[in-house]
């Protein structure tokens, strides 16, 4: 009995855990997955959401409500972002290079140092009623500062999947992963759809640093413990599947809770990479990528 | 009106290498044009010229249209594309994961004023309606020819007003060389569409072109105007494969 009830609340909050994941990796899948851009300041990115979720969360504002609002400037950053990046590097032909890695990084590096200065290095986090109540059903508890969060990832991978699959934008999006000629040939700017999808992915992390904001208080530093972790999830779905990021993060977070349950907290931040590697030796292009 | 397309001493390569030299060609409203040539000898060159993927090092590509002259030589491909110029490349470049009608409307999706896309997709499917029945299948699990149709397709949807077709036959069976061809000659005959289309195949071309270029590196060597060609026939393929 007391097994189960232990393995039940595993496989809830693990659940919730990965969903959260999924969300923090959700712009990764766009900017890495399908742009083939190496944005490994996407979690900075989420962690600065968070931070602009938590100050409007001081006026009392509903952090999820604020990030929704919030998607609009933090697309426009993306925009300039990306319009930066592609002069200094794409268009010169080195978009997959060394030094477009290192950009990345000064950047996260950039907005890491800028919280700092900002907001002190003290842990933020954000008031709502609901933090510090759990919902129980029959043996299973999980707090609500995890279930809340973890539900806005389906109705975000929904938002998405309408999109890539019913609009001209999303399928211009869907095909300039694979070829940028074919749009050119349709008639379509590749790099402005390349710019929105770098756009559409900066608003997804400042509703994935809003979850993360719920879920528990952040810091300047949060991204880094976060890197790993979101593009382990990115490349087990396979370079671009939106669903398969759902799957891969829940994956990922089951699997953590499991280990940090049955085993040791401490050897959870490595069941990822187990998971990653032992999934790409028998599937090189992930669970969910396009076999070539 | 003299609606036409002309390339002006056009040279073009890669890096170093010069793979056009001056070359010098129109194709006027309504003809059907081959460009012929054997494997590596420019054409798929000269058609990325005119698509703006290869920039040419000197001279001009113009359209004369409507009484208004665009040159080209500096546009970008998509501006090229919404200006009237229609491709069906080299490889079909189609998106091999997204189903036919999503290449389709994804092709469709930009308003250019010439003609309504619903108008364009249900003329595309009555054209090639394999295409129809295949419509929400992946463009990437179709035959070859029917990739082929599925590329010319895509095309019409951007309302060209003139047509780049790259060796729409390479790599088929003889008996769906003969449809493609065909529909491209169509597309000339029944809706006037001006076409440039580069061919290896001598007879096939000259069967449909009104007239053909011999392009042999990265020179025109020869023009066939309609009527001569089957007397020289023989002769201007010897010359086509370097045996003259
Ligand atoms: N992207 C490229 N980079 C460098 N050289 C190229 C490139 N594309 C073509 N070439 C070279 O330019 C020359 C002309 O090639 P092109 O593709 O225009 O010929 P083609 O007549 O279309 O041949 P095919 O019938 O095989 O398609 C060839 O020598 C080829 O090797
Ligand atoms: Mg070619």
């Amino acid at each position: 009995m007391m097994l189960i009830d232990l393995a039940a609340n595993a496989l809830a909050s693990g659940a919730a855990l990965g969903s959260i994941y999924a969300l923090l990796a959700m712009g990764l899948a766009i900017t890495f997955g399908l742009l083939h851009v190496p944005n490994v300041a996407h979690p900075a990115i989420v962690v600065a959401g968070a931070y602009a979720v938590a100050l409007a969360n001081g006026y009392g504002a509903d952090p999820l409500l604020a990030a929704l609002l919030l998607t609009v400037p933090f697309y426009v950053l993306g925009l300039g972002f990306y319009t930066f990046y592609s002069r200094a590097f794409e268009l010169r032909g080195r978009g997959n290079s060394l030094q477009s890695l290192t950009l990345f990084f000064g950047v996260a590096l950039v907005i890491e140092i800028g919280l700092v200065i900002a907001f002190g290095t003290d842990l933020r986090s954000v008031s709502v009623p609901y933090v510090g109540q759990s919902l129980s059903v029959g043996f299973v508890t999980l707090p609500y500062r995890f279930l809340v969060p973890a539900l806005v990832t389906p109705a975000v991978i929904l938002a998405l999947w309408l999109y890539l699959t019913r609009t001209h934008g999303g399928l211009a999006l869907r095909a300039v992963a694979h070829d940028e000629r074919a749009l050119s040939i349709s008639g379509i700017d590749p790099s402005s759809v390349k710019r929105h999808a770098f756009g559409l992915a900066t608003a997804l992390a400042v509703l994935a640093g809003a979850a993360l904001i719920i879920t528990g208080p952040v810091d300047p530093f949060t991204d880094r413990s976060l890197l790993g972790r979101v593009f382990a999830v990115v490349v087990l779905a396979g370079l671009g599947s939106i669903p398969g990021t759902l799957v891969a993060a829940v994956l990922i977070g089951v699997a953590e809770a499991f280990v940090t349950t049955f085993v040791s907290p401490s050897w959870a931040p490595g069941v990822a990479f187990a998971i990653l590697l032992g999934t790409l030796g028998l599937r090189p292009s992930g669970l969910f990528g396009a076999s070539r | 009106m003299n609606n036409r397309i002309v390339l002006e001493r056009v040279s073009a390569g890669y890096g170093a290498v010069t793979v056009l030299h001056d070359v010098s060609l129109e194709v006027r409203e309504g003809e059907l044009v081959a460009l012929l040539g054997m494997n590596g000898n420019g054409k798929s060159t000269l058609l990325n010229c005119i698509l703006g993927f290869v920039r040419p090092t000197s001279g001009r590509i113009l359209m004369e249209w409507g009484g208004r002259v665009t040159d080209l030589t500096a546009m970008r491909p998509h501006d090229i594309v919404n200006l009237g110029i229609g491709a069906v490349p080299e490889g079909r470049r189609l998106v091999p994961t997204l189903s036919v009608e999503d290449n389709l409307s994804l092709a469709g999706g930009v308003r250019r004023g010439r003609g309504s896309p619903a108008e364009t997709l249900a003329f595309c499917y009555e054209t090639f309606p394999i295409l129809r029945e295949r419509r929400r299948q992946a463009a990437g699990t179709l035959s070859g020819g029917q990739q082929q149709m599925l590329a010319i397709a895509r095309a019409l949807m951007t309302a060209p007003r003139f047509m780049v077709v790259d060796e729409p036959s390479v790599g088929l069976a003889p008996i769906v060389v003969d449809q493609v061809i065909d529909a491209v000659k169509q597309l000339q005959t029944a809706r006037g569409m001006t076409i440039l289309m580069a061919e290896q195949s001598f007879f096939q071309a000259v069967e449909v072109a009104a007239r053909a270029y011999v392009l042999s590196h990265g020179r025109i060597i020869r023009t066939v105007e309609q009527g001569r060609e089957l007397a020289d026939g023989e002769e201007i393929r010897r010359t086509m494969m370097g045996m003259a």
